[in-house]
């Protein structure tokens, strides 16, 4: 199957309706643990796919940055899930959510030390050997930050994708947060990571609560993450863009206008 | 960089994680060095995200703590990892009921549950083979087959002036 283009959206049971009815959609994304390893797919997912749309499994509870290494059963489902999709590549965190038998219920961040490089590409490692397809690693929002870090975002996450040879799933809403929390620079971050090796970029919505910016994939897309697309785009258009939203839903007006203003932003085709 | 300064390195990050990990959902001590208002945010966080998915699973019991249901889960999530969203609810449920504080929709969807699955509080729970009650507060669900009906709803109890079931 051809390779993320375009304006995609992540597809949730919640929405496959509103979904199946985007014309000119080429690419989604589906949670990697939402599917049975040997289908059959949600009818609307197995729908999308006979229009010949491109369907990234995107995988949430890995852990390929806990210190253990990753769980095989769950590499072989996420490895049955991209047959099972025909996908060109599958996507992950640079994040760890469990550790010590606790379940942590979300992505955590790592420490930005050699050790934390290590770990998490030896997983990678292991996840590549079992993969059919490449792998694309996303850089997670942070509420905090570890002590100790030794290296800055830019040199972490590029010395991960170095080593590994993974591609890069941007996500411009973290980019956003991250920077917004840490009162650093978006655009700095932006002229240091490795922009050729961008395999699609996630767009969401978040909120401020209590001091910080939440990415809580139920908010609308703010505009600062809107202008941070066309600072991307400006540096090195990415090859698609894809929209997550995990509840909240909005009506399908709302959906399309945030399609439409990431297409805009992009200077990709309107899908809706 | 030698091959046992690298274990040590993965042990120490190891320890570290799991430190956090139990700071952060099993109400263990603030790990040195961390900040703690963003520690504070980011329990805050994985609480309101772990509460709507319990939701999910137990739509009638959030339902019947309408607004509330956020900080109730919460309250009493805070220092107690989850076993998934179905026994996080489950759990809760009966903890509430416990109480005499369950309100006739949790009670109802209690009933439809334990009815269906033999569940100790400590194993997973296990679908019923042979027909079952299910008696919470009132509300009855029988399962036969493995088919659960609601035979009896709870009953209403007069609202106080703040609208909170009695």
């Amino acid at each position: 199957m051809s390779a993320p283009a375009g304006v995609g959206i992540g597809w949730r049971p919640e929405i496959a309706g509103f979904v199946a009815e985007l014309p000119g959609l080429r690419f989604v994304e589906v949670v990697a643990e939402s599917l049975p390893p040997s289908g059959p797919l949600p009818p609307g997912l197995a729908a999308l796919r006979g229009r010949g749309v491109t369907v990234v499994p995107h995988g949430v509870r890995l852990s390929l940055g806990g210190a253990e290494p990753v769980d095989p059963a769950r590499v072989d489902h996420l490895a049955a899930v991209a047959e099972l999709v025909d996908a060109p590549l599958v996507s992950e965190h640079i994040a760890f959510v469990r550790a010590g038998g606790l379940e942590a219920g979300h992505l955590l961040p790592l420490p930005r030390s050699r050790a934390a490089v290590d770990a998490v590409c030896a997983n990678v490692a292991r996840v590549q050997e079992r993969l059919p397809v490449p792998i694309a690693l996303e850089p997670i929002a942070a509420l905090f930050d570890w002590p100790d870090d030794e290296l800055d975002e830019a040199a972490f996450l590029t010395e991960i994708l170095d080593r590994s040879g993974a591609l890069l799933l941007l996500d411009i809403a973290n980019v956003h947060a991250n920077a917004r929390n840490r009162n650093t620079d978006p655009l700095d971050l932006l002229d240091r990571l490795p922009l050729e090796r961008v395999a699609y970029v996630h767009v969401a919505g978040g909120a401020e609560h209590g001091g910080f910016y939440h990415d809580t994939h139920t908010d609308p897309v703010p505009p600062p993450v809107l202008e941070l697309i066309g600072e991307l785009c400006a540096r090195r258009r990415p090859p698609a863009l894809l929209l997550e939203r995990d509840g909240g839903y909005p009506p399908a007006q709302a959906l399309r206008a945030e399609l439409d203003a990431i297409a805009a932003a992009s200077g990709f085709p309107v899908v809706t | 960089m030698t091959g046992s300064d690298a274990a040590h390195r993965a042990d120490d990050l190891a320890a570290r994680q799991a430190e956090l990990v139990a700071a952060l959902v099993a109400g263990g001590p603030l790990p040195p060095g961390f900040a703690p208002a963003p520690l504070a945010a980011a329990r805050a966080a994985l609480l309101r995200k772990r509460a709507g998915e319990v939701a999910r699973h137990w739509p009638l019991l959030a339902a019947a703590l309408g607004a509330e249901w956020p900080a109730r889960f919460s309250a009493w999530a805070a220092d107690r990892p989850t076993r998934g969203s179905l026994r996080d609810g489950w759990d809760f449920a009966r903890a509430l009921r416990d109480e005499g504080a369950l309100p006739p929709l949790g009670a109802e969807e209690l009933a439809v549950r334990e009815a269906g699955a033999r569940y100790d509080g400590h194993r997973p729970p296990r679908p019923r083979r042979l027909p079952a009650w299910g008696r919470v507060r009132g509300a009855v669900a029988v399962q036969l087959a493995g088919r659960v009906r609601l035979l009896r709803p709870a009953p209403r109890a007069s609202l106080d002036t703040a609208g909170r079931d009695r």
